[in-house]
């Protein structure tokens, strides 16, 4: 069944809304204040988050409220608490609707400003990038609106499952915390506060950036892959040296080994770095530009791209739905039954 | 079991590591009914020669170490464990009978491993046609890089987001916090519950490939839509924002302490201006901040200098300007306002837990339980699901097939 979908707000909203789209709902954006700002063009923003949808804009309140109340879901991001009330979004009369604020619609911080960078700086990730010495990183780009809309997609599908009316309340600092890794847990288990070491994941060694001939590549040894990584290094001696037996042992000559990695990696090309990584069976990834990506064989060969028309008539390639369904098994992957 | 509307939905859940088994924690927060189907060794040995990563529960390894380590635990709450060992015929059969009762199957293995167990998607579905099968293999199962050894950290400059990150065009940087795990996560629940609306619909099962590449890939689709229009320069920019000056992250008074500060508009700019109280000009346009970017940057600092964050960030906020700490976790479990939405759960020995972002009524973490223990729930999930009996689970227990230690 094709639901109806009102969107209404930024890049969280309308990522939610580009899931239902992409998955044959009907989907209206209504426009109704100006968008914040961007780290792309909104040219690029509109195709990637916007195609598929109808377009809407009103100033008038009254409007907006008709046509979130007439959707069988209505998604709402706004920059405080007091705007989604402003808005009437409780007196919106649809079975399911979601409100998106930076800190939710409760709290002594509920109408506090946010954008990205605040949020994953007050949510404990920017603390973990960028260099020791140096100002930590914020992330680039929309990760925080995008998993908010994310979860907001994935509220309203449980709600419509159980067949039940619902209000949500999602506030994307809660969103930034709830994606954290070890982080929260190393501190009140282990007493350690994770902190920012460049490129290095730290407690994994070798885990890190290496520059090749012609690139990067990034390499994730965990300790399972040690054997194979010596091997991936032609230098089998490295199995009885004793400053790299262990994982702790590896950290504490991490400067040692990163000069060895670097000096093999600097003799060979970035291509040549991948195929010994997959003869050897190590975790490692090319630093590819998105030029890079677009081009890819494997995603290629995957149809990871769908066509589009951006408002200046150009057609770009535009990322699918990031799963992918079957109704029968992949035959790459057959053997016997 | 968590209360809330996925309550009448059934997964196993074979996933391991970070995106696999966050995604089934969320589907668990929403009420599912989450069996974690563990192989005997999936938690580690049975006694540990060092500390894990994130510590012990309780911070002691306890008498069973494996059931405390605090990153693993962290991941399984309101989870049942069955802990069964896939690789004998009778643990695959016991398997399959609870594929049979399941609605879902989700896991994160290699792309060849569910295969080689005989349990890929024509195994599932001949056991259950309705029963939807998620496979997050880092590469997915198809195309030529399906069989490489995929992990968060290097999965994320596959995606193009290095392009992007970094101090500058010669300083580039990774996250180094394998950002496509969570990424992949919640497009795995999404993926999830989008199947089983459409089985609604159908009446059939399906299998679908969430790959951790091609989730961080779609999560960057804007900047790759930029790279084919060409309208923004996409090399890595330090602290500084496109669309927004001043934007930065700047030193404050004390040891390592910092504040992102973010002026959206003029609007912000004037607020600004009004609290560092300098000479700046109130009227300058975007353009001409973003000209005047590293002056700026030195009033803030300047200003920020002389202060502990969290006047810093009062002060802005009392102006209406994006200003946020950079935090350190007790800095956020101790939040007033993080503390007021109860968001971290301590439901494990007192230990603050990220909760679930998704607040709405029939979803309380008041009913949520703690991870499970090894093979806690071998008995009742094979007995309630599949009506196995004692007989046979004595069986199975003899045999080692299912067990609630691991192996000596």
């Amino acid at each position: 069944m094709m639901l109806t979908v009102v969107e209404i707000g930024g890049y969280a909203a309308g990522y939610c809304g580009r899931l239902f789209a992409q998955t044959g709902n009907l989907v209206t954006h209504v426009k109704v204040g100006d968008l914040p700002p961007a780290w792309t063009s909104k040219e690029a923003m509109d195709v990637f988050l916007h195609s598929d949808k109808t377009m809407l804009e009103s100033q008038d309140l009254n409007e907006v409220s008709r046509l979130a109340g007439s959707a069988d879901i209505a998604i709402l991001e706004a920059s405080t608490a007091d705007e989604v009330e402003s808005l009437g979004f409780d007196d919106w009369s649809c079975p399911v609707k979601v409100a998106i604020t930076p800190f939710g619609r409760t709290g002594p911080h509920k109408n506090w400003q946010a954008t990205s960078s605040t949020l994953l700086a007050m949510g404990g990730f920017t603390n973990l990038m960028g260099d020791p010495d140096r100002a930590p990183l914020t992330l680039p780009g929309h990760f925080v609106e995008f998993q908010s809309g994310g979860f907001a997609y994935s509220a309203v599908l449980a709600c419509g499952l159980a067949d039940e009316s619902n209000s949500i309340d999602i506030g994307m600092l809660e969103v930034v915390m709830a994606l954290s890794q070890f982080t929260t847990v190393m501190w009140h288990c282990a007493d350690i506060v994770r902190s920012r070491h460049g490129n290095d994941f730290w407690s994994v060694v070798p885990t890190n950036l290496f520059r090749c001939l012609d690139g990067w590549v990034y390499i994730n040894i965990v300790p399972g892959f040690w054997d194979p990584f010596v091997a991936f290094l032609e230098l089998p001696e490295l199995v009885l040296d004793k400053r790299f037996v262990t994982n702790t042992r590896r950290m504490q000559n991490r400067d040692g080994l990163h000069e060895i990695t670097a000096g093999v990696l600097a003799k060979l090309t970035r291509d040549e770095v991948q195929q010994r990584a997959v003869d050897c069976r190590i975790p490692l990834g090319a630093v590819l530009s998105f030029d890079e990506v677009l081009d890819d064989a494997h995603l290629a060969s995957r149809d990871m791209w769908i066509s589009r028309t951006t408002p200046s008539a150009q057609t770009v390639s535009v990322p699918r739905l990031p799963w992918l369904c079957h109704d029968t098994f992949p035959t790459d992957q057959m053997s016997d039954f | 079991m968590a209360s809330g509307p996925l309550r009448d939905i059934r997964i196993l859940d074979l996933t391991h590591v970070w995106a696999g088994p966050l995604a089934t924690r969320i589907l668990a927060d929403l009420g599912a009914e989450v069996v974690k189907i563990e192989a005997p060794m999936g938690r580690g040995p049975r006694f540990y020669g060092g500390i894990p990563i994130g510590g012990f529960i309780g911070r002691e390894p306890g008498d069973e170490p494996y059931n405390s380590n605090a990153a693993f635990v962290k991941l399984q709450r309101n989870k049942k464990s069955v802990a069964l060992d896939l690789k004998t015929q009778d643990g695959r059969e016991a398997f399959l009978n609870l594929v049979a009762e399941a609605d879902v199957v989700i896991e994160n293995f290699s792309a060849s491993a569910m295969t080689d167990l005989k349990l890929d998607y024509r195994h599932l579905q001949k056991a259950n046609p309705k029963v939807i099968h998620i496979a997050m293999p880092g590469y997915g199962l198809t195309g030529p890089y399906s069989n490489r050894v995929a992990f968060g950290p290097t999965v994320e400059p596959m995606s193009g987001l290095t392009q992007v990150m970094g101090y500058s065009e010669h300083e580039l940087r990774s996250t180094a916090m394998a950002l496509p795990d969570p990424i992949a996560a919640l497009h795995a629940v999404s993926a999830v519950l989008t199947a089983i609306q459409k089985r609604e619909r159908t009446g059939t099962g399906e299998l679908v490939e969430m790959s951790l590449h091609e989730s961080a890939v779609s999560a960057h689709g804007a900047w790759i839509v930029e790279a084919q229009l060409g309208n923004r320069n996409l090399t890595p920019q330090g602290n500084r924002h496109p669309e927004m000056a001043p934007h930065g992250v700047y030193s404050c008074k004390g040891d390592d302490e910092w504040v992102a500060i973010a002026c959206r508009n003029d609007e912000d700019w004037r607020s600004l201006c009004i609290c560092l109280g300098e000479d700046l000009d109130a009227g300058l346009t975007l353009s001409e901040r973003m000209s005047n970017h590293d002056e700026i940057d030195k009033y803030i600092t300047a200003w920020c200098k002389m202060r502990p964050p969290a006047e810093v960030v009062h002060t802005l906020q009392e102006h209406q300007v994006p200003a946020g700490h950079v935090r350190i976790t007790p800095e956020m479990t101790s939040d007033p306002h993080v503390q007021f939405r109860e968001f971290f759960v301590p439901l494990e020995n007192d230990t603050p837990i990220p909760g679930n972002p998704i607040k709405m009524d029939r979803i309380s973490p008041s009913d949520w339980t703690p991870c499970p223990r090894l093979g806690e729930h071998n008995e009742s999930v094979l007995k309630n699901w599949a009506g196995f009996t004692d007989e046979e689970i004595d069986r199975l227990k003899h045999l080692n097939v299912i067990v609630d230690k691991p192996p000596r």
